[in-house]
């Protein structure tokens, strides 16, 4: 029961990191020189999904709580910098990207864009930190708690931050180049195209630091699937590279899709059996089932969110489907 | 500085911050529903103008309560790791419910609601709206089941000093559950009608030439906010009796008070179980506002012939009325929540346990960026509603009808007075 809870939590995880993953790259395309039609050609493009985008982030922080509360403590607690950089961002984004056409002028609404670019910033740079604060652990004592927080300011921790926001400004390129009219599209496919080494190379920075430090080697439990990551993001980036320069924005966001959800499932089965991995004494790190919440509670969660699942996963797809294909004049305009 | 205090105070002013846009939000979405519906039936342009003006206000609005309460989640793990750990077993399942089958589809439907306008059939674009409103009262409700487990622990059991699930059932049949449930809905509905009288007021004071729009957004908001105060007073004298019993130093006599203060100091040793004065304060001047704002009956024959608006300064009235329903709310929920200290968890858990053990420095960091990020969020939230209730609904962005394809790209403008 507790490998179902922990496969769902990272599944609406992963899903989040893909769909508010595109919601942060297209918010970090609003820096690139753009008039003002433009700029809110982009945020309409993501218009309808924005709201159902975030709800996935809530969710998983709400299965992390109901379904393993020992973890939900420990985990944001000693990784407490990067959530609340994360948590910042977020916060900064939903209110911005909402509230940014509601004043009339032109001037206030690019002051709120700028506002957008920094929140999605630091929303990809926390939870790229958080995931590369997962790798290499924490120090987790035998009473369950973590001394401080200066342990999570590491140069490895810092490049997976900055891989993040490289793989999101590919995304929010690849899914531009797929939802604009097709004459902007070309436009933002080449600026995603350019922007495919700039992530190959954040991808080397953090492979390379990851190798070079003690701690994330130590922290390995698996160290095949390891190997796994890099090879793959690499591989995305590459195919979503080729297929932009090809015109084929589908291919490009479905690799770029992979690339952002598949960190979730890697982190998870290298760190496997443990969620939460313990510098200080290896023996003391949180296992999954240790985490879990106890059986009474897994069955409560079980019976009552199971049979909604595919009603939560049929209104997504529904909006998805509704609103499905380029923006065009007829597309309604609201952010 | 105290890490206990830095991490309560932090949880007061966000919890406050965000509490006050999901009054607006719980009361606007109704009369949303109402609206919708009745252009639905009757198919009078003026509906649908009021819809499109009351959408908009309540999407400002709704902006800021999904900001705030992202913060509310997270909080509950960065600076409460106790909480999730000793009774995270019980606590975490109604809020996890609420994340996964509320809030979830509340703004999935919401999302489609605002896109959808002219492109999806009326019916589903009226379902939808149906549906954020259900979904959003769901959220009320297990976000109470799970302040009520924390007021009254109840349906669990210890083992190794965790608290564990065993009764579901008794979360839903907790006392300090139903007439809370009953007094924050309409409170809600009181503030929603309250916002919308003293909009229509604004304009009604201006003469805006939109006269039949404010009119009827006065006498909406008029009868709801009548209508709600009295069953928030019901629902709140109602509470006494169903919370003393089981919360003895809140409302309990003094025989009760004592009697389980031994019993604590026995179980859990020496300390100060008596909750600070601050609690009756609050819950002192809450009354007297609840009370002031019964007397919007006493308009209520005034809505005969228009006498509200003749007379103009009924309108003055409901204008200036408008913070009362906001302070009354916060002032509720400190005499609930500081009236429970010491206790995260009442008689089961004290808030010094169920703290993060975290320096202070990273605390009241946490503190001072977390408020100054929503503090100031919600005052440009606030000034952005405003001034967009006074612009009126002439030019609004929400449902503008769609483009002909035939047209030349400069849309035709929308008809003011429909």
């Amino acid at each position: 029961m507790e490998t179902i809870w922990y496969a769902l939590l990272g599944l609406f995880f992963a899903s989040y990191l893909v769909l508010g993953g595109y919601d942060y790259g297209v918010g970090l395309m609003l820096a690139h020189r753009w008039s003002p039609v433009d700029r809110r050609a982009a945020l309409t493009a993501i218009g309808p999904f924005f709201l159902g985008n975030e709800v996935w982030l809530v969710a998983a922080v709400g299965i992390l709580f109901g379904a393993f509360p020992m973890l939900e403590g420990e985990l944001l607690a000693s990784l407490y910098p990067a959530v609340a950089l994360a948590l910042a961002g977020v916060v900064v984004v939903t209110a911005a990207v909402q509230l940014r056409s509601r004043p009339a002028t032109a001037a206030a609404r690019t002051r709120w864009d700028r506002v957008i670019v920094a929140g999605s910033s630091l929303a990809a740079l926390g939870w790229g930190a958080v995931l590369g604060g997962l790798l290499q652990g924490v120090p987790l004592r035998a009473d369950g708690h973590v001394a401080d927080v200066g342990h999570l300011f590491t140069p490895f921790a810092a490049a997976c931050a900055l891989s993040l926001v490289a793989l999101v400004a590919v995304h929010g390129a690849a899914f531009l180049a797929m939802r604009l009219p097709e004459g902007a599209s070309g436009q933002i496919a080449r600026l995603g195209r350019r922007l495919v080494p700039i992530a190959l190379a954040a991808v080397g920075a953090a492979t390379i630091m990851g190798l070079l430090s003690n701690r994330v080697r130590q922290a390995m439990q698996q160290p095949t699937v390891a190997v796994l990551m890099p090879v793959f993001l690499v591989t995305a980036l590459l195919v979503a590279g080729g297929a932009l320069t090809r015109r084929r924005p589908g291919i490009a966001f479905t690799a770029t899709t992979l690339a952002m959800a598949a960190p979730v499932p890697l982190v998870a089965a290298i760190t496997w059996p443990y969620a939460l991995v313990s510098t200080v004494d290896p023996a003391v790190g949180l296992t999954v089932a240790d985490a879990a919440a106890s059986q009474p509670t897994l069955r409560l969660l079980s019976w009552l969110v199971m049979p909604l699942l595919p009603a939560l996963l049929g209104f997504q797809l529904m909006s998805w489907w509704v609103f499905r294909g380029r923006i065009d004049g007829r597309t309604p305009v609201y952010w | 500085m105290d890490p206990l205090l830095l991490a309560r105070l932090q949880f007061a002013t966000t919890t406050s911050i965000h509490f006050l846009f999901v009054l607006v939000t719980l009361g606007l979405v109704t009369l949303l529903v109402y609206l919708q519906t009745a252009w639905a039936v009757t198919n009078k342009p003026v509906y649908e103008r009021l819809t499109r003006f009351w959408g908009t206000l309540y999407l400002i609005n709704y902006t800021l309560g999904i900001a705030t309460g992202i913060v509310m989640e997270f909080q509950f793990g960065l600076n409460w790791s106790g909480l999730s750990r000793y009774v995270g077993n019980v606590f975490g399942a109604p809020l996890a419910i609420e994340t996964l089958v509320a809030f979830f589809l509340e703004s999935t439907f919401l999302g489609m609601w605002i896109f959808g306008w002219h492109r999806l059939p009326r019916g589903v674009h009226l379902a939808l709206l149906y549906g954020v409103a259900v979904t959003a009262y769901a959220s009320a409700f297990w976000v109470l089941v799970a302040n009520s487990w924390l007021q009254n622990p109840v349906g669990y059991e210890t083992r190794d000093g965790v608290a564990h699930l065993t009764d579901f059932s008794a979360l839903l049949t907790n006392p300090t559950f139903g007439m809370a449930l009953g007094h924050v809905v309409s409170a809600a509905l009181l503030t929603g009608g309250m916002v919308m009288a003293a909009v229509g007021s604004w304009h009604l004071i201006r003469r805006t030439r939109d006269y039949d729009l404010h009119r009827k957004s006065l006498r909406i908001g008029l009868v709801t906010a009548a209508l709600a105060v009295s069953v928030v007073q019901g629902f709140g004298f109602a509470q006494f009796g169903a919370v003393a019993p089981v919360q003895p130093t809140k409302y309990g006599d003094d025989a009760a008070r004592t009697a389980a203060i031994a019993d604590w100091t026995a179980r859990f040793g020496p300390g100060d179980y008596t909750p600070p004065a601050l609690a009756n304060v609050g819950l002192g001047f809450m009354i007297l506002i609840g009370f002031a704002l019964g007397c919007v009956w006493l308009l209520f024959p005034l809505l005969f012939r228009d006498w509200i608006i003749r007379l103009r300064f009924p309108l003055y009235l409901m204008l200036l009325a408008l913070p009362l329903p906001f302070v009354a709310s916060i002032l509720g929920w400190l005499a609930r929540e500081v009236g429970r200290q010491p206790w995260a968890a009442y008689g089961l858990l004290k808030v010094d346990d169920a703290v993060t053990p975290m320096s202070g420095g990273v605390m009241l960091t946490s503190f001072i960026g977390f408020s100054l990020l929503l503090g100031t969020l919600a005052v440009t939230n606030w000034i952005m509603i405003a001034r967009r209730a006074a612009r009126g609904a002439e030019d609004l962005t929400l449902g503008r009808p769609l483009p002909d394809p035939d047209d030349t790209p400069d849309a035709r403008p929308e008809p003011v007075l429909a």
